[in-house]
């Protein structure tokens, strides 16, 4: 919402400065995003006149101006403007000043040898659109007092406010509204400034037609009035200036007067040229698939339960509270007009409004509440303002419905007012603070007070609204801090979820790779290269195809952040995020899964260089595993990893029936993909991983017995999983503490050898030799019914 | 005898000081106490003489013994104490070659900024709860307080998703964290206190938007909070994740639909040399917004509002991390490559 300092006078008498009235816009909720204050823009511009333009000896296209200022100061500016000539009223920047196009501060400067003071302003340089076709500098009216501001002359209006309007505030679309809060917070003097009613001429008639009384659901009240025999021209200077700085170009006389009231007061208007109505106007709810096009082209098709007006030709003329069409627009011939000032239920402009996805500031104030009971007013101060400008005679007001609506009366009680502000605010500031709002007080008792909310205020329903407003009035900063109570609360544990994957993070992190944040969603055909059987849930209304549809996997994301890198020349990339998935039978589970590509180490003597492999994410996921207390015995291995895995080098990873994630090698196609030359390696951890048992604690005996090992060497088939055959050891025996595998090569292409080393502790006692060989045949004799042979045989 | 044997100390010592290595006093050892060793030689002696002599002679071998095994000890442990400087003078290793050092990966700034804030707010005894992101317009909008033709509404920017509507009507990806409060408030009875991280989304994309955000979001529902306590929370919480004693923190008044009276809350800072300096200056920055719940929101979580009141408070946490941590460009927080985890991120220790 813009408007000028000017503008706001005509409501609000005020000593205060604009940079006063700004801050307090912004204390009392009506952020001000951005304020032309004149001091500040002009700072550094003046008036001059030019005595003397002279050639400069050095360029034929520059002059030599010799200026003088209001204050009869002399300066020597050099100019290129064509139109620059002795006599003529300039704008002069004077060095320190910003010039608005660029920026940038002036600086005193010698151009082509020759010193320049400053610089006279062209519209452009001063970022200011203009219709005029001056070339060159801007010409200021001859006769002009030079101490005359430079803002006032440009018609700034002693300066510009944006406000940014909460949608709750209707009311606050109009200067009017904005003016009356100002003044309730003490920024000077309400001005009701009430339209006087104008002139009638009996003859002139009115007449509007309405389907039936289901339009009143839509529209309680609409107000119409016709004016005959003006003249659409040209606005006036001052309505010109006052729209430019609300941010409107000007359009004709009768369209600017209707714009310029909307924002004077907040009603928005409709204007028909009386002349372009067909017989008569009908207001009626459109069709099913009627098509309608507004003043500017744009076409909608409407559903059932749209209000329009239309004539006698049955298409609609316009939508009524949002969009107006092109055939009854008023042009330089218009001479007869129909004003309709309506009163339209927010949320009937609202759903039409988003059903169309129509915009507009009639559609914005309408679907926001405007005064209930202002039509009538609205309409004598538009037909006033027009029958001034335009001449003409005006009708009677013709109405039909009419707004029935109870005045609403809200209950404030001082305690619900000390609880919920937690401070004292004297009675009688309170009562004067809601009167000023326009609230009446009904009746009064020790208690508390009853108040009638203005038609304009469609945002004050309970009593906690109304303890707002008195805040707000008065100030939040005379709200006094309150310690919060101490409570003890007992374990989170949530909480302690939550911490949980924090120290996960540093594990994978400990673990060199990174954390990454990627988007929830993902490129379609990225999801469906991770989509397996399940359903994608898609975005039906995505900004792009890169946000189309959910990630069925934090996979595909976690690539296209590692191809980030990868362009940029890294030699590897290990990320993992924490995240949620998305698709059809989960609808959120969080993962945590991690990619590996590239260059394992740096080149180094302490080791050989070499690439990230399947065994690197099975350490990644058994250490997350280990970090669960999950008992890696227990844990099963099978080849039944999602098909974007390499197909013999993935597992998926089991404890009993419990699918916990996978890991290995992606699939060529992902390389394929995403453009990555190196083979990925990556790992998924579901979250069934929280649902499974901690390893029990083994119990403590301070005494230390002496453990056995034993190596063994065994040969294997090429293709048996040897993992599973060492998992198996584990629990050949209660007294096999630890199982490993210390060598591992090939012989031929069916043949493994493979060094097993196998701990032995009977925790309480010492083991014997004898027992140590009982349970080394026990081991040889299960590996070799598997088929292993025992090597050193 | 007597002389014999004090001189037979004498060159004893001599050998023994003068001796170089363990062998050689090895050696002197065997010539002294072996089998046909000097002192050895001198007791055999012994037998020979008178019960007299033998006494006092005895007593001199002894005497002669104890010397000399002193000395020998003491040299044999000067000699083993040299040759092991020498053995691990040969031992050197050139300790200056560079290792390969075991490098870490970086954890993101909104992990950081989100153990930060849980950490804080625990210590005010809120409980953490989360929602889901796929939430229904029930949840994210009505139990709000913004039904369905609020203008409030329409400017959230929702994402809809191809999922059928329910009972809760249609399906969306939230555009806040606020459902999350109906959701724990249904679930526990007041007087609770409770905070929420997660992503939200909204249909949004450029310089200063992403399309997804993450927001932590605060409630108190416990008879008489109000605005008093609000302020004093917020203040201290800021002060507490900014690490400022001085902050100096401004309430706003703003409309949100879900809060009545509602706020919205801005920090001092200033400029210096181009950098934001919080707590000081007096220039305002927002940076969350605030409020007493409105009783339809209290209502919609099974409260009655007549009984309890409560207070939010809901912030961005990229926000939170870009002020406190100087991250620039909202979307590198989802686009990042491994210099900006570098740059930006946290080694593990500090998590």
């Amino acid at each position: 919402m813009r408007f000028s300092f000017n503008w706001l006078k005509k409501y609000l008498e005020t000593e205060q400065s604009i940079a006063q009235v700004a801050e307090s816009l912004t204390a009392i909720g009506l952020e001000v995003d951005d304020l032309l204050d004149p001091e500040i823009a002009f700072k550094n511009f003046k008036l001059v006149k030019i005595e003397k333009a002279e050639r400069h000896p050095n360029a034929d296209r520059l002059q030599i101006c010799s200026v003088v200022d209001g204050e009869g100061n002399n300066h020597q500016i050099v100019c290129g403007a064509p139109n620059a000539r002795e006599g003529l009223i300039a704008i002069l920047a004077m060095p320190g000043a910003i010039i608005p196009a660029s920026n940038e501060v002036l600086k005193k400067s010698k151009i082509r040898g020759v010193e320049s003071q400053g610089m006279m302003c062209s519209f452009d340089e001063l970022a200011i659109e203009t219709e005029s076709e001056c070339d060159g500098i801007i010409e200021v009216p001859e006769g002009t007092d030079l101490k005359t501001s430079v803002a006032d002359v440009l018609g700034f209006d002693g300066g510009i406010f944006d406000v940014s309007v909460t949608p709750n505030r209707g009311d606050c679309f109009s200067v009017k509204g904005i003016a009356r809060d100002l003044a309730a917070y003490g920024v000077g003097n309400f001005i009701e400034n009430q339209p006087k009613p104008c002139e009638i001429d009996p003859e002139i008639l009115t007449n509007v037609d309405y389907e039936d009384e289901t339009i009143f659901n839509y529209a309680p009240q609409m107000s119409f009035r016709v004016i005959r025999g003006l003249k659409n021209g040209e606005s006036p200077k001052w309505l010109k200036d006052a729209l430019k700085n609300a941010g409107l170009n000007s359009i004709s006389s009768i369209v600017d007067v209707a714009n310029y009231c909307m924002i004077d007061r907040g009603a928005p208007f409709q204007i028909y040229d009386l002349d372009k109505i067909e017989g008569n106007l009908n207001i009626r709810f459109s069709y099913k698939n009627e098509r309608f096009s507004d003043f500017k082209g744009e076409q909608y098709t409407l559903n059932s339960s749209i209000l329009i007006s239309e004539d006698d030709s049955h298409e609609p003329l316009c939508l009524l509270g949002i969009k107006s069409g092109a055939k009854i627009a008023c042009d330089e011939n218009t001479k007869n007009i129909l004003i309709e000032s309506a009163y339209f239920k927010p949320e009937c402009i609202a759903r039409t409004g988003i059903y169309l996805d129509a915009t507009s500031d009639s559609r914005t104030r309408f679907e926001r509440g405007i005064d209930r009971e202002g039509c009538v007013n609205a309409l004598d101060q538009v037909s006033c303002m027009i029958l001034e400008i335009c001449g003409g005679s005006a009708g009677k007001i013709f109405t039909i419905g009419g707004i029935d609506h109870p005045k609403i009366s809200v209950k404030l009680t001082k305690s619900k007012l000390k609880s919920v502000s937690g401070c004292d605010i004297e009675w009688s500031k309170v009562k004067e603070i809601l009167e000023k709002l326009g609230l009446s007080l009904v009746t009064e008792d020790n208690m508390s007070a009853t108040f009638t909310v203005p038609s304009w205020r469609h945002d004050l329903q309970i009593e906690e609204d109304l303890i707002e407003e008195v805040l707000r009035i008065n100030g939040y900063n005379n709200v006094q801090e309150q310690p919060l109570s101490v409570v003890s609360v007992g374990e989170d544990s949530c909480l302690k979820d939550f911490y949980q994957l924090s120290n996960l993070r540093k594990l994978l992190a400990s673990r060199n790779m990174s954390e990454a944040v990627a988007y929830s969603f993902t490129k379609r055909e990225f999801a469906e290269a991770f989509r397996e059987n399940r359903k994608l849930i898609l975005i039906m209304n995505a900004i792009t195809t890169d946000f189309e549809v959910m990630r069925p996997s934090l996979l595909p994301n976690l690539l296209k952040t590692a191809v980030l890198s990868l362009n940029y020349g890294e030699r590897s990339a290990s990320i993992f995020e924490v995240g949620h998935v998305f698709a059809d039978s989960c609808l959120q589970e969080t993962h945590v899964s991690g990619i590996r590509i590239g260059a394992a180490n740096s080149r180094n003597w302490l080791n050989e260089k070499r690439n990230y492999d399947v065994f690197d994410v099975k350490k990644d996921f058994f250490s997350m595993l280990n970090f669960y207390g999950v008992n890696i015995k227990n844990i099963k291995i099978e080849a039944k990893a999602p098909s974007y895995y390499h197909p013999s080098r993935s597992g998926a990873v089991y404890l009993g029936k419990k699918l916990l994630g996978w890991f290995g090698e992606l699939h060529p196609k992902i390389n394929k993909l995403f453009g990555i030359s190196e083979r990925i390696m990556a790992f998924e951890m579901l979250s069934a991983i929280n649902e499974v048992k901690k390893k029990r604690q083994r119990e403590y005996n301070n005494k230390i017995f002496p453990k056995i090992e034993r190596d063994f060497s065994f040969i294997f088939n090429g293709q048996d999983a040897v993992g599973e055959i060492v998992n198996n050891v584990y629990k050949l025996d209660d007294r096999i503490a630890k199982v490993d595998i210390f060598d591992s090569f090939k012989i031929s292409s069916t043949q493994k050898s493979i060094g097993i080393t196998i701990v032995l502790d009977a925790v309480n006692r010492t083991l014997t030799e004898d027992e140590a060989n009982e349970v080394s045949d026990k081991v040889v004799s299960y590996v070799e019914n598997l088929g292993g042979k025992l090597r050193n045989q | 005898m007597l002389a014999e044997l004090d001189k037979l100390l004498g060159s004893c010592v001599f050998e023994i000081d003068h001796c170089k290595d363990l062998k050689k006093l090895e050696g002197i050892r065997v010539a002294v106490f072996g089998k046909n060793g000097k002192i050895t030689e001198k007791m055999k002696y012994l037998k020979n003489l008178s019960q007299e002599e033998k006494r006092s002679v005895g007593a001199k071998i002894n005497e002669v013994k104890s010397v000399i095994i002193e000395k020998l000890n003491a040299k044999s442990s000067d000699l083993e104490m040299i040759e092991l400087e020498k053995k691990l003078a040969s031992e050197k290793m050139d300790i200056s070659m560079p290792v390969d050092i075991q490098s870490f990966g970086y954890i993101h700034p909104i992990s950081k900024v989100f153990s930060e804030i849980a950490t804080i707010l625990s210590g005010y005894g809120f409980r953490f709860a989360e929602g889901p992101d796929i939430e229904s317009e029930y949840f994210n909008f009505d139990t709000m307080n913004m039904p369905e033709y609020h203008p409030a509404r329409t400017m959230h920017d929702t994402f809809y998703l191809n999922m059928p509507a329910d009972e809760h009507g249609r399906k969306l990806l939230r555009t806040h964290t606020s459902p999350v409060e109906t959701r724990y408030m249904l679930k526990n009875k007041p007087p609770l206190r409770f905070f929420t991280i997660g992503r939200t989304f909204r249909s949004d994309y450029d310089a200063t938007h992403t399309p997804m955000f993450d927001q932590v979001e605060m409630l108190v529902v416990e008879k008489g909070v109000g605005m008093a306590q609000l302020k004093w929370l917020i203040k201290d919480i800021l002060k507490k994740f900014f690490n400022l004693e001085k902050l100096s923190v401004r309430f706003r008044p703003s409309f949100f639909p879900f809060t009545e009276p509602s706020a919205e809350v801005d920090i001092n800072y200033s400029i210096v040399k181009g950098k934001m300096i919080f707590g000081t200056g007096d220039k305002w920055l927002e940076i969350g917004g605030c409020g007493v719940s409105h009783p339809n929101v209290l209502k919609a979580g099974g409260i009655d509002p007549s009984e309890y009141q409560g207070i939010a408070f809901g912030l961005g946490i990229e926000r939170l991390a870009s002020l406190k941590y100087g991250v620039p460009d909202l979307r590198n927080y989802f686009e990042s490559n491994e210099q900006w985890r570098e740059t930006f991120g946290f080694s593990p220790v500090d998590l």
